[in-house]
C-alpha cells in the first residue's frame, strides 16, 4: 500500500493558528474542508473552474482548489466564518441578504470572500470592476445583478463607516 | 380580504436562511460528516457501449476497501423519476450495470477510510470490457439496424420490446387537422432545433449514508423530493418504509438535476450496507457532467391560419434525443403537447412525438420540461406568421392567445383545468409601452457593423400538476402546523427549497394565515419521518401546491385556535376576529367590537396547556384541483456585431403574472435568474460528443462547457421587471408559480431581437458567433 509521506502544515485560520499533517499533493481546499472542518469552503469543481472555493490568502483571494496546503504554509487564510459571524455579520454579509444576492447559498462562500479581497483593495469599484473581480465566481441560481448591487451597496457603507470613524 | 390588510404576503422580507448561508452555517449534504464514515468512488465506463465481461475487485480490496458490483446490488430495473403512475412508468436503470451505455455510466463502486485509500483502490479494479457499436443520433438511431440500447424494457409491471431505440411515443389529436389545413389561407412549416444545456447546479450530486442497526438506513442527498427517495429507496432494496428515512438539508441548486433520485444515491447506500459504515459519496464535476442534461430536441411545426390572423391548424412533430436512460420521456411528451396548445387556440391539431434513445448522457427535466424548446419554436413561428401577415407580432398573439375562462392542459392531456386568472393583455399592452415598442420594433434593413434590434416572446408554465381528475401524475402536499405556548407557530413540510426562497413564501402564508408576525413561524428541520408526503418541488408547484395545502392545515389548526380562544373569551368562535399586534410580537384574538375581550394567540395556546385541553397543532394533504398557467412575456434589445458574430443583450424587460406576489424581492431574484439561464440556453450552452469515444468534448469542464459570467448580461440598470395586478382564486392568498416560467420565452424573446436586428432567422439555439457569422455568409452570398 502507499502511503504518502506527510509533512506538518501551519495555518492562520480565521486570526487562530491551526496545525495538520498534511501529504505534499493535498489542496488547501482538502486541509480546509476535511482536515480542519471549515466546511464554509465549497468544492465546486476542483478545477478552478468556478470560485466557489475561493478564500483570502495573505489578504488575496484565491481557489483554494488550485493552491496546494504546503504552498500556503505560515500563511494567513480568511474564510467566509471570517468575514463576519451571525452575531456580528459584515457589511457584505448583511447586504448579500439584504439584496437577495442569495439563492441556494453554494456559490456564496466564494462570492463574499472574492468581493472581500476586492474591497480590501479598492474601496469604490465600479460596476465593471465588480463584474471582472467575480468574473472566476459562478452563480447558476441569481444572474448576478442582485450580487453585483450587494457588493456595491456594502461598498458604500464600509466607505460611510471609515469617513465616520475619521 | 384587501390585499393591503395583508401584514406577510406581499411585504418584503429578510429570507429566514440567509444568515446561516452568508456566514458559512448552512449545511449541504456535502458537509455531512459522520463518525467511521468511509468515503466512496465510482468506477464508470470509458465506452458510450459495452458489456462488462469481468470485474476484478480483488486487488482493491486487500487495501481494505469494500467494493460492490452489479453482481452486489439487487437485480431489478426501476425509474429514478416516481412521480407518473406506476402503469405509466417505464424502468431502464439499475444501481450498477454490466452494459453500460454511456460513458460515466456506473459499473462498480468502492468505499474505504479514507478519500485517497478509496481512489487507489478505484485504480486497481479490473474491468475487462467487450465494447458494442455505439449511436449518437436519435435520426441514426431510429433506423433499422442501428445499434439497439435496450432490448426490453418495463412499462410498468410489464416486460416491453423497444423497436428502433424509441423509448416512448405519443400522438394527441383533437379536431380534424385536414379539414382544419383545408380551412387555412397561409399554411407554413419550419423545423426548429435546441440544445443540450447541461444543469451546471453549483452542488455536485451527493449522497451520505448511515446504516442502522434495525437494518434500516439514513440518507442526506441533494434531492427535490425526499419522500420519493425514500420510497424508491425501499422498493430498491426491498426495506420497509419506516426504516428508511431522508433528512432534508440544503441544496446547492438544481434546476431540475434532482429531480429523480440521484444514480449515486442507491451506489452510496448499496456500499453503506456492505461495509456496515457510514459512506459519503461526492460527484466529482466530471462525474456531474456525465450524469445530466436537458431535453434536446427537434421541433417539425406546421402551422395554418386565416389572413386575418387566426390560427386555425397545427401540426406538430418532436423528436427527443433522451441519451442513455428513460427518466420520464413520456409525460414530457405530453407536456410538450400541452405546452403547445395552452399558448394558442387550434382547433384543430395533432402532436406526435419520439423520445430516442442514444448512447449519451441521459436527459432529464431542467427548468421547463419541454417548455423552452416549445416555446422557442412557436414563438419563433408567431413571429414569422405576423410578418408574412404584416401585422404586428403583439397583435396577432392577442389575438390567438389562450386565457381567461379557457381550457389549459399545460401539464398534459391528463391534466386540464379552467384558466381563472389572467394577466396576458396587461403584460402585452403595458409592456410594449415601457419598452417603446411602437417606436422601437420596424421591420426595416439595418446596416454597419452593429445592428440593433428588438424582439418579444411570451409564455407560461404551469402551476404544479393538480387538476379535477387524477390523471397520470402525482400531485399533492401535505403539512403539520403546530402553535406552540408562546405564541410562536412551527410548521413541518417534506417540501424543498432550491434556493428561490419557496419555503419563505410558506411561512408567509402561516403568518398571514394566523396573523402572527412573521419572525414567530419557524420552518423546521425535517425529515421523512416527520411529515407527510409531497410530491417534490418541480413543475413550478411549490407555492400553489405546497403553500396551498399549508394554507388548508394552517386553516385546520385555527379553527382549534378559535375553538379554544371562544371557550377563554365566552364567545362563539364566529365572532372572533384575529390581527397581528408586531409590537407585543403576537397574533391576537378578539370579539369584534366588545372591548376587554382579547387575547393573544400565545396565552391560548398556554391556557390550553394548563387546563390539558390539548396541542393546537393540525396535520393534513391537498391536492389542487387546477394548475393555473403563471404568465410571462419578455421584451429584449440587443447589438448583434456583424464582424465577431457575438449578440449583445443590451435590455431586457421581464413581464410576470404569477398572481398575488407572495415575496416580492425573491420573486424578482427568479426572473433575473431566469432571464440569465435563458440567455445562457439562447447564446452558448450545448454539450457536444465525440463521436469516435462518446465522450464530452467539454472534457468535464465548466469553463469548456461554457456559462455566460457577470459580463455578458445587459447592464444590471437596463434590466427591468413588472407584475401584472392578478388575483388566482384557487391559490393560497391569490399567489400561483414563477419559477420556470422565468425561462420559458427567453430564447424565442432573443432570437426574434436577432432576426430584428440582422434579419437572419435562428431556427437552432444555442445562437453562437460562429453560426451568426456563417448565417451571416450565407446571405451575402445569396445576395450576390
Amino acid at each position: 500500500m502507499k502511503v504518502s509521506k506527510t509533512y506538518p502544515l501551519k495555518l492562520n485560520v480565521n486570526g487562530e493558528w491551526k496545525k495538520a499533517e498534511v501529504t505534499p499533493r493535498e489542496t488547501l481546499l482538502h486541509v480546509m474542508r476535511e482536515r480542519l472542518s471549515h466546511t464554509e469552503v465549497k468544492e465546486g469543481c476542483g478545477k478552478g473552474d468556478c470560485g466557489a472555493c475561493a478564500v483570502l490568502l495573505d489578504g488575496k483571494p484565491v481557489n483554494a482548489c488550485l493552491t496546494l496546503a504546503l504552498q500556503a504554509d505560515g500563511q494567513r487564510v480568511v474564510t467566509l466564518k471570517g468575514i463576519g459571524t451571525p452575531d456580528k455579520p459584515h457589511p457584505l454579509q448583511e447586504s448579500f441578504i439584504k439584496k437577495g444576492a442569495i439563492q441556494c447559498g453554494f456559490c456564496s462562500a466564494g462570492m463574499i470572500v472574492t468581493a472581500k479581497g476586492l474591497l480590501d483593495k479598492n474601496p469604490k469599484p465600479s460596476r465593471e470592476e465588480i463584474g471582472k473581480a467575480i468574473s472566476g465566481n459562478l452563480c447558476r441560481c441569481t444572474g448576478y445583478k442582485k450580487i453585483i448591487e450587494a457588493i456595491e451597496e456594502a461598498a458604500l457603507k464600509l466607505r460611510r463607516t471609515k469617513n465616520d470613524r475619521r | 380580504m384587501e390585499k393591503s390588510q395583508y401584514h406577510a404576503i406581499g411585504k418584503t422580507s429578510i429570507r429566514k436562511d440567509g444568515i446561516s448561508k452568508v456566514t458559512g452555517h448552512e449545511i449541504y449534504t456535502t458537509d455531512v460528516v459522520l463518525p467511521r464514515m468511509f468515503h466512496a468512488r465510482v468506477l464508470r465506463s470509458s465506452f458510450p457501449h459495452a458489456t462488462i465481461k469481468t470485474i476484478d475487485t480483488r486487488e482493491a480490496e486487500k487495501l481494505g476497501a469494500v467494493c460492490i458490483t452489479p453482481r452486489d446490488v439487487p437485480n431489478l430495473r426501476y425509474a429514478e423519476r416516481i412521480v407518473t403512475i406506476p402503469s405509466k412508468t417505464f424502468k431502464d436503470r439499475q444501481v450498477l450495470t454490466h452494459t453500460p451505455r454511456h460513458v460515466g455510466e456506473a459499473i462498480a463502486a468502492v468505499a474505504a477510510e479514507t478519500e485517497d485509500l478509496a481512489e487507489q483502490a478505484l485504480s486497481l479494479v479490473r474491468v475487462e470490457y467487450e465494447r458494442l457499436p455505439a449511436v449518437f443520433d436519435p435520426f441514426e438511431a431510429m433506423k433499422e439496424g442501428s445499434p439497439l440500447l435496450h432490448r426490453t424494457i418495463l412499462f410498468g409491471q410489464d416486460e416491453i420490446k423497444v423497436k428502433n431505440n424509441i423509448a416512448a411515443s405519443r400522438e394527441i389529436v383533437e379536431g380534424d387537422i385536414e379539414k382544419g389545413f383545408k380551412e387555412a389561407e397561409i399554411i407554413f412549416e419550419e423545423t426548429f432545433e435546441t440544445g443540450r444545456v447541461y444543469h451546471a447546479q453549483m452542488e455536485p450530486k451527493s449522497v451520505v449514508c448511515q446504516p442502522e442497526a434495525d437494518g434500516g438506513i439514513t440518507v442526506w442527498t441533494t434531492t427535490q423530493t425526499i419522500h420519493n427517495v425514500r420510497q424508491l429507496l425501499g422498493e430498491i432494496f426491498n426495506i420497509p418504509l419506516s426504516r428508511v428515512n431522508v433528512k432534508k438539508v440544503a441544496l446547492g441548486g438544481s434546476f431540475g438535476s434532482s429531480i429523480q433520485m440521484n444514480s449515486v444515491v442507491p451506489i452510496g447506500v448499496a456500499l453503506a450496507l456492505k461495509a456496515r459504515r457510514p459512506v459519503k459519496l461526492v460527484s466529482s464535476r466530471e462525474e456531474d457532467m456525465y450524469d445530466h442534461c436537458k431535453y434536446p430536441s427537434w421541433i417539425q411545426l406546421k402551422l395554418g391560419a386565416k389572413r386575418d390572423g387566426t390560427l386555425v391548424a397545427g401540426h406538430m412533430k418532436v423528436i427527443i434525443d433522451i441519451g442513455a436512460h428513460n427518466t420520464q420521456a413520456y409525460p414530457l411528451l405530453g407536456c410538450m403537447a400541452g405546452w403547445w396548445v395552452s399558448l394558442y387556440r387550434l382547433p384543430h391539431l395533432k402532436f406526435e412525438g419520439r423520445a430516442v434513445y442514444t448512447n449519451k448522457v441521459p436527459a432529464c427535466a431542467m427548468q421547463g420540461f419541454g417548455n423552452p424548446q416549445v416555446t422557442f419554436a412557436v414563438e419563433s413561428m408567431m413571429d414569422m406568421l405576423a410578418e408574412r401577415l404584416e401585422i404586428d407580432p403583439i397583435d396577432l398573439r392577442l389575438k390567438n392567445y389562450v386565457g381567461l375562462g379557457e381550457t389549459f392542459w399545460g401539464q398534459g392531456p391528463t391534466v386540464k383545468s379552467i384558466i381563472r386568472s389572467c394577466g396576458v393583455e396587461e403584460m402585452l399592452r403595458k409592456g410594449a409601452e415601457l419598452v417603446g415598442w411602437k417606436d422601437k420594433f420596424k421591420r426595416e434593413k439595418k446596416e454597419g457593423v452593429i445592428r440593433r434590434g428588438i424582439g418579444m416572446a411570451r409564455g407560461f408554465h404551469t402551476s404544479g400538476a393538480g387538476a379535477p381528475m387524477a390523471g397520470e401524475v402525482i400531485d399533492y402536499s401535505g403539512s403539520i402546523v403546530k402553535i406552540n405556548e408562546d405564541g410562536s407557530v412551527d410548521f413541518l413540510t417534506a417540501l424543498m427549497d432550491l434556493g428561490g426562497g419557496t419555503l419563505d413564501a410558506l411561512a408567509k402564508i402561516v403568518a398571514e394565515e394566523l396573523k402572527v408576525p412573521l419572525d414567530k413561524v419557524g420552518i423546521s428541520p425535517v425529515d421523512t419521518r416527520t411529515t407527510v408526503y409531497d410530491v417534490a418541488t418541480h413543475a413550478t408547484r411549490g407555492i400553489y401546491c405546497g403553500g396551498g395545502a399549508l394554507h388548508k392545515v394552517t386553516g385546520q389548526a385555527k379553527t382549534k385556535l378559535l375553538e379554544f380562544a371562544s371557550r377563554i373569551l365566552q364567545a362563539p368562535p364566529h365572532s372572533l376576529k384575529m390581527e397581528v399586534d408586531e409590537e407585543a410580537g403576537q397574533g391576537m384574538v378578539y370579539v369584534d367590537g366588545v372591548q376587554g375581550r382579547r387575547i393573544s394567540v400565545g396565552e391560548v395556546a398556554k391556557t390550553a396547556q394548563i387546563n390539558n385541553w390539548g396541542t393546537i397543532a393540525a396535520v393534513d394533504s391537498l391536492r389542487q384541483v387546477s394548475c393555473p398557467p403563471c404568465f410571462m412575456a419578455y421584451f429584449i434589445e440587443v447589438e448583434v456585431n456583424t464582424e465577431t458574430g457575438v449578440i449583445k443583450p443590451t435590455k431586457a424587460l421581464a413581464y410576470a403574472d404569477v398572481g398575488q406576489v407572495v415575496n416580492p424581492d425573491l420573486a424578482r431574484g427568479q426572473l433575473f435568474g431566469g432571464l440569465y439561464r435563458g440567455l445562457g440556453y439562447a447564446l452558448l450552452e450545448d454539450t457536444q460528443y465525440d463521436e469516435e469515444s462518446g465522450e464530452l468534448t467539454s472534457g468535464g469542464w465548466i469553463t469548456d462547457f461554457k456559462m455566460l459570467t457577470a459580463n455578458d448580461l445587459p447592464e444590471m440598470d437596463n434590466i427591468e421587471v413588472h407584475f401584472t395586478d392578478t388575483y388566482e382564486p384557487t391559490g393560497p392568498f391569490g399567489a400561483k408559480g414563477i419559477g420556470e416560467a422565468a425561462l420559458n420565452p427567453v430564447a424565442a424573446a432573443l432570437a426574434n431581437a436577432v432576426y430584428n436586428a440582422i434579419g437572419v432567422r435562428f431556427k437552432k439555439i444555442p445562437i453562437t458567433p460562429e453560426r451568426v457569422l456563417e448565417a451571416l455568409k450565407g446571405m451575402e452570398k445569396r445576395n450576390d
